[in-house]
């Protein structure tokens, strides 16, 4: 599927936020970040119109995915949309809906078909995708959809966050804490677990991956005096993970699971919550934190952070996060297609 | 006997853990004067055990000499000396007596501030002392109704809501009236260490502050109001702030003090930021007192391994607190 030298898909997410521009911030960036090649899914006359905000000469062209490679190092390479864009910075418009969408579809089929190493995703808002009709909570349940539609078997998408120093990966996500409790079963933690383990094998090439489990309570419920679930579901979880040849321990008291020394004996901590996850792992590297979606038949990764509406349009996005996103997802696609 | 509102009372924790060796290191790195300003609340043959091991030249008596000899309030203990890294149920009765004979020391002014040495939890039940740790002994000894716990690093410092509690029950506390006077707790405390208008972000609850009720309700409904309510109170207060950001900011310097609204939430990033600098503060309480932020370690106690690193942080918060003016409201 995925074969070395092909580019990378590049969504530019809702073009009303940041994702035009941080896209061409990284292309611009290609030579002294060593940004792999990749292509835009997006409408090339907004795009041009954003980097003209920006003050930026930037070179525009349009092309099919097999032309992008060649054309990267010269120009920016633009594969274009059938469905119309509004162009209106900081003002998400649903009248855009069917571009985004058009766009994360086409990433993934050119992936499917090998056009494409991996999909890489600007951020987008639920907001006017909801307005429009769409009904997918975020990127990774569409993308799951996406993929159990092509596949004809049922997908289950896992969020990484993967940065430098940490990849976290929470076991449950957009819910409310008050949820969590409930939504936590063994099923679920083994599940994310084996999950996250065939990934760290198959697209990071760790051969035995070693994966800490975190406790749900304070200092892992202390023996059931703080909370039962570390005992009655996590445990038992870690247990059958162990006795299945997995390469798992917990469940750990999160306070002290993410400095230097604990994370020296992991490849990567699952976590009971979203917050768990996102707070050492944007605490560590708060720029270059990557999303990465595991358990898809392709590679996904996206930049760690929302469409910042707020501040579209003015050319003070950060790249940082994309190019490690796009950085990230060459090394998988690389490390998959060795592997496999 | 150093007895004034600028002495501070170190309790020498379990004697089976690092707590003898880790003040023995503190003692041995200070000077004379400020060592004359200690008096140690433990039990001196554990002392004078641990200060060999480690190496230092200091003896223990009833008061200090301005030298080598630290003020000890002694604490008998017997049956023998107490073993390095084991349970030992003489062990867990004796960390409680230290620490009720220096509450009692502070309550009657001859203390300024009490910095306290791990402890442990088993051994403390064992003899019958059924505490959740340091802090519920605390608040019972003080007849406190409640207390908050402040973890303090050089750059970054926070207050929480609720802290050794199941994470249900801690939801459950999430509540305007405790958050509104958990804000109220973290504001004077920052006053009373000199920092004039503290700037203090909220931590919202669930995942980006429940993205308008998707995620949950309790940061609109419970936290906004305890927010807006200090700011009334003319608190320079804001949130709530998504919990996976505010850390950053906090410890970038665009806040003062984070509330958490749970144990991991502020625990996870203090950890990270300042694993062996962080410095445990009991607020809400009639008497002061800072902690080390670490367990008795066991595993090393006796070895003279251990790092002394957040006692003498913990000291040093204990010198900013003792003989400043407490402020009641």
């Amino acid at each position: 599927m995925a074969s070395h030298g092909t580019p990378l898909a590049l969504t530019s997410g809702d073009p009303s936020g940041i994702g035009p521009e941080i896209a061409v911030a990284a292309w611009r960036l290609r030579n002294e970040a060593q940004v792999p090649a990749f292509y835009l899914l997006a409408d090339p006359s907004l795009v041009a119109a954003r980097a003209r905000a920006m003050g930026l000469e930037v070179a525009i062209v349009e092309t099919d995915p097999a032309g992008a490679k060649q054309l990267f190092a010269n120009a920016l390479p633009v594969v274009p949309l059938a469905a119309s864009t509004v162009d209106t910075p900081g003002q998400p418009d649903k009248g855009n809906a069917s571009s985004i969408i058009e766009a994360i579809d086409r990433a993934v089929a050119d992936t499917f078909e090998g056009r494409a190493a991996a999909v890489v995703t600007c951020p987008i808002a639920k907001k006017p995708l909801y307005d429009a009709g769409f009904r997918f909570p975020g990127h990774t349940e569409y993308l799951a959809h996406l993929a159990s539609v092509k596949t004809g078997t049922e997908i289950t998408p896992v969020m990484m966050l993967a940065g430098p120093d940490l990849r976290a990966v929470p076991v449950t996500i957009h819910i409310s804490l008050s949820e969590v409790p409930k939504a936590l079963t063994a099923d679920a933690i083994i599940e994310t677990v084996r999950i996250t383990a065939h990934d760290l094998r198959t697209r990071f090439g760790i051969a035995s991956p070693r994966i800490a489990v975190s406790g749900l309570n304070p200092h892992a419920g202390e023996g059931g005096a703080m909370g039962h679930e570390d005992e009655r579901i996590i445990r038992p979880a870690v247990e059958a993970l162990k006795s299945e040849g997995i390469v798992a321990f917990g469940p750990l008291p999160a306070d002290t699971m993410f400095h230097a020394r604990a994370r020296a004996s992991y490849d990567a901590a699952i976590c009971m919550y979203h917050d768990q996850a996102l707070i050492p792992a944007k605490a560590l590297a708060f720029d270059e934190t990557v999303n990465v979606t595991l358990g898809l038949p392709f590679i996904r990764t996206s930049p760690d952070h929302g469409t910042a509406f707020d501040i579209a349009g003015q050319g003070i996005a950060r790249p940082d996060s994309l190019i490690a996103a796009l950085k990230l997802a060459r090394q998988l696609a690389d490390v998959e297609a060795k592997t496999s | 006997m150093a007895s004034s509102s600028r002495t501070i009372g170190i309790t020498m924790g379990d004697p089976a853990g690092v707590g003898p060796e880790i003040i023995c290191k503190s003692l041995a790195e200070m000077g004379a004067a400020d060592r004359a300003t200690i008096r140690v609340f433990g039990n001196r043959d554990s002392l004078e055990a641990a200060a060999k091991i480690v190496g230092a030249p200091l003896k223990f008596a009833a008061t200090s000499d301005g030298a080598d000899i630290v003020a000890v309030e002694h604490v008998a203990i017997d049956g023998g000396p107490i073993a390095f890294g084991k349970i030992d149920t003489r062990a867990g009765d004796a960390s409680f007596r230290f620490i009720s004979r220096a509450v009692e020391a502070a309550t009657a002014g001859e203390i300024g501030c009490i910095v306290t040495a791990p402890i442990n939890k088993e051994a403390l039940n064992l003899a019958g002392h059924h505490y959740d740790g340091h802090t519920g002994m605390l608040a019972h000894l003080t007849g406190s109704r409640s207390s908050w716990m402040l973890l303090a690093a050089e750059r970054m410092s926070v207050i929480h809501v609720s802290t050794h509690v199941s994470l249900k029950d801690a939801i459950a506390r999430v509540k305007p009236e405790r958050i509104l006077e958990t804000i109220r707790t973290g504001y004077r405390h920052l006053r009373r260490i000199g920092i004039e208008n503290p700037r203090i972000a909220v931590a919202g609850l669930n995942p980006h502050c429940g993205e308008n009720g998707l995620f949950g309700t309790e940061d609109d409904e419970f936290i906004a109001p305890a927010v807006a309510a200090a700011k009334t109170e003319g608190i320079d207060a804001y949130g709530p702030v998504p919990p996976d950001t505010v850390f950053h900011r906090a410890y970038s310097g665009a806040f003062d003090l984070v509330v958490a609204q749970y144990h991991d939430q502020g625990h996870i990033p203090m950890k990270l930021v300042a694993f062996d600098t962080g410095v445990n503060i009991s607020l809400g309480l009639p008497i002061d007192r800072t902690s080390v932020d670490h367990g008795t370690a066991f595993d090393i106690a006796g070895t003279g391994k251990a790092n002394h690193v957040n006692m003498n942080a913990a000291i040093a918060y204990a010198r900013k607190l003792a003989g400043t003016p407490r402020v009641t409201a």
